[in-house]
């Protein structure tokens, strides 16, 4: 399962988490959940809202309170 | 009411009492899983915190009354997994395996049991006499999850106890199931996950390897498990522990197999994918069905792009229908007469300080802050958006349009922060690992219209096209994506030929807006654009009144006019006079200057609101050319700096400022000539 996912994120592009959970026969909560393992077994980055470019942005303060779950996250490979 | 007795794999016993020693109980569980707070609903102030021997983990132990006796209940350092990556999952391991409790509490969240359960799935292996406390039932009744701990009790093989520790709700029922663990009422028989199919056979093989050597308290299955995991302690311990020959072997087969990390945790999702398929329903109703039903059409390929386009086209009408009137009433209500005012009061001033005030200040700041009303609109619209959770949606439907257009995937996130501002925008690309994909991003991030930008469009549209604004504005953000998009086409073939990269997106669920959120988001940007038209733009409109002030206080003989109408013959490829030249330029420092700008050079002879002086000065094709210059054009110094800062390079920074300038130009000649063609 786990390894399909990655499978899956290596193919390219963009998928959202319910997409895959759609391909993986399984929900968007287990998606996240392999994500997240992934992400601590560091196969995966991590990123939510602007992407650690928030230094030096004079929206930061604005943004900052956007953050997840009213925000999104990113994984990427 | 759980009746453990009537599962088959959960043994009972009826013989046994507590005797003896203090029983020691063991709180395990994920961070943030509620199991502090059991811990100290359980003991109280009987409880004291320290650190484990050796390390700088928090170590928490506490005795309460039970049972006519006391119990030595520790809570153990929150944890993901039982891998040896970081001291907390050894300590917890260790602590399990070597001191043997009594009874293991494994607390898991029944509002994420997709995540909790994986440790679960870890401790099954360990032989501990395991409870699992289903904790923050009212947290999954509240997303509608509902979780049936008799069939999952049935599948873990061991009990389960629903409880709200923050409520103390189910604690007493969670104590009794503790006592029949210990009286040896219940005896928990977990059931462990198995390892992915194709590595069952090497996981055999290990196992028989090792089975003499593993040293006590490890279990064995346990131990041949983690050496698959590649456990850096496991593997050193058995290094040790085994004779060279068989270590050899061992160590061969974990060559050959350096994916059995990945076979080991794909079968413990497998199984509590199984697990939570029998025992848990998400119901597609509230928020989260609304989100499904609505995500088919938001990001939709085609018509996510429809209804994007349809958006941006209601904030644009938002922002006009609102905002223009109220900025067109500020300019010739409050600025016009407040300059005849001052005018008037500093009659008897020296000429140039009565300038300086009426035209540069006046003329200049005050014009800019006119259009703040339109801004705070705009900000709502954009923040309104946002907290509903759409913005994801755009950010996601652009990304897959930018795919079609051969662009890279990951340059989608820092151009769509451009939307705010380029400078975070050009900042943002530090996601991208390629370093030609980044160049690029880089280089065609200032072609997303900012919101400085837009502040511009939205003061000039009105001004010329009246009703008819909003779709110029809209065809304007078009052309602009367009051009970043043609860009983006062109430098991708030619650096890095198509590659393509990953990325998951986690979209937020649709929400009802919160108005303190969203009025704080616009209270935020709006003070920093107040700020901003104190500070640069003050400035600039001040240097602009002096240039057009020196040498004799003649606007047409000024050291401004000399340089704009040096400047000209370019601007009339577009049917600029050096006015607009002169505004363009002073656009370099921060966007908005053009209005400021424009504001010193007709503040003397406006009459009415500078909007209206523009309608009657300039052409139709003139008009449209400047707007199309103006979302095309170089960006401000702001951003040209970060460009240097993010490339290390002078030359791709003048690349890009080339690139944008000679295209802003060319566009707006082809717009001017193409109007004037239609006879507009």
């Amino acid at each position: 399962m786990l390894e399909k996912l990655l499978a899956e994120i290596r193919s390219g592009g963009t998928q959202e988490i319910r997409t895959l959970a759609g391909k993986l026969g399984t929900t968007p909560a287990m998606v996240a959940a392999m994500l997240e393992h992934l992400e601590r077994s560091g196969l995966l980055k991590a990123y939510q809202g602007c992407s650690g470019a928030c230094p030096g942005c004079s929206l930061k303060e604005a943004c900052q309170r956007s953050d997840f779950p009213h925000g999104m996250r990113i994984w990427q490979d | 009411m759980l009746q453990l007795h009537r599962h088959p794999h959960i043994h009972t016993r009826h013989h046994h009492q507590i005797t003896g020693n203090e029983p020691l109980i063991a709180l395990v569980g994920q961070p943030n899983m509620g199991k502090s707070t059991l811990f100290n609903l359980l003991t109280g102030l009987n409880q004291h915190v320290g650190n484990w021997p050796g390390k700088t983990v928090e170590h928490r132990e506490g005795h309460f009354n039970f049972m006519g006796g006391t119990v030595r209940l520790v809570d153990l350092p929150g944890t993901y997994s039982l891998t040896a990556n970081s001291p907390e999952e050894v300590i917890t391991r260790e602590f399990i395996l070597h001191e043997k409790p009594d009874v293991v509490v494994a607390v898991v969240s029944a509002a994420n049991l997709e995540r909790s359960l994986y440790l679960v799935a870890e401790l099954t292996a360990l032989n501990a006499p395991l409870v699992v406390a289903l904790n923050m039932m009212d947290v999954a009744a509240q997303e509608g999850i509902q979780v049936d701990a008799h069939i999952l009790e049935a599948a873990l093989g061991v009990p389960v106890v629903p409880m709200v520790a923050a409520k103390a709700a189910g604690v007493h029922r969670l104590l009794k199931v503790v006592e029949d663990v210990l009286i040896g009422k219940v005896i928990p028989c977990p059931k462990s996950p198995e390892v992915r199919p194709d590595h069952q056979q090497v996981l055999d093989h290990i196992r028989s390897l090792i089975a003499q050597h593993v040293p006590d308290p490890y279990p064995q299955n346990w131990v041949s498990l983690k050496l698959l995991e590649g456990d850096i302690e496991v593997t050193r311990m058995m290094r040790q522990a085994l004779p060279d020959a068989d270590w050899n072997a061992v160590h061969d087969i974990l060559r050959q197999h350096d994916d059995a990390y990945m076979a080991v945790a794909s079968g413990r999702y497998q199984w509590i994918n199984r697990l939570l398929s029998a025992a848990m329903s998400r119901p597609r109703k509230g928020q989260i069905g609304l989100t499904e039903r609505l995500d088919r059409w938001a990001v939709h390929p085609f018509w996510g792009l429809v209804i994007l386009a349809l958006i941006l086209g209601v904030v644009y009408e938002l922002t006009f229908a609102i905002g223009a009137p109220i900025q067109a009433w500020l300019d010739a209500h409050l600025i016009t007469p407040l300059g005849s005012l001052a005018a008037i009061a500093l009659s008897t001033a020296p000429l140039w300080v009565r300038g300086m005030i009426v035209e540069g200040l006046i003329g200049g700041v005050g014009s800019v802050l006119t259009f703040l009303p339109i801004l705070v609109i705009f900000f709502a619209a954009f923040a309104f958006l946002e907290d509903v959770g759409y913005m994801a949606r755009a950010a996601y439907v652009m990304d897959s349009f930018m795919h079609i257009m051969g662009l890279h995937g990951k340059s989608f996130l820092p151009l769509f922060l451009g939307f705010g501002c380029n400078v975070p925008a050009v900042l943002g690309t530090r996601v991208i690992d390629s370093r030609p994909a980044r160049l690029v991003t880089i280089l065609i991030a200032p072609f997303v219209p900012c919101t400085a930008r837009m502040a511009v469009i939205a003061f000039i549209a009105p001004a010329f096209f009246g009703e008819k604004a909003v779709w110029v504005s809209w065809g304007l953000v078009l052309l602009s994506l367009s051009v970043l998009v043609l860009s983006g086409t062109l430098l991708n073939k030619i650096f890095f030929k198509g590659e393509r990269s990953a990325f998951i997106m986690e979209m937020p669920l649709y929400h009802v807006p919160n108005t303190r959120t969203i009025g704080l988001s616009v209270w935020q940007r709006s003070i920093s654009f107040v700020r901003k038209a104190g500070t640069a733009i003050l400035a600039m409109a001040l240097l602009v009144w002096v240039l057009s002030y020196l040498p004799n206080g003649d606007l047409n003989t000024s050291y401004l006019a000399q340089f704009g109408k040096f400047l000209e013959p370019v601007g009339r490829w577009m049917g600029f006079d050096w006015r607009l030249m002169v505004s363009l330029i002073t656009s370099f420092p921060a966007k908005e200057n053009i209005i400021a700008t424009l504001g010193v050079l007709f503040g003397s002879s406006a009459e009415s609101g500078l909007a209206d002086v523009l309608a009657a000065n300039y052409s139709t094709a003139s008009a449209l050319a400047l707007l199309v210059v103006t979302v095309l054009f170089i960006p401000c110094i702001s951003t040209v700096v970060v460009q240097k800062q993010e490339t290390h390079s002078w030359g791709w920074t003048l690349l890009g400022v080339a690139l944008m300038l000679g295209l802003s130009l060319a566009a707006g000649a082809a717009t001017y000539h193409i109007v004037l063609s239609m006879g507009l």
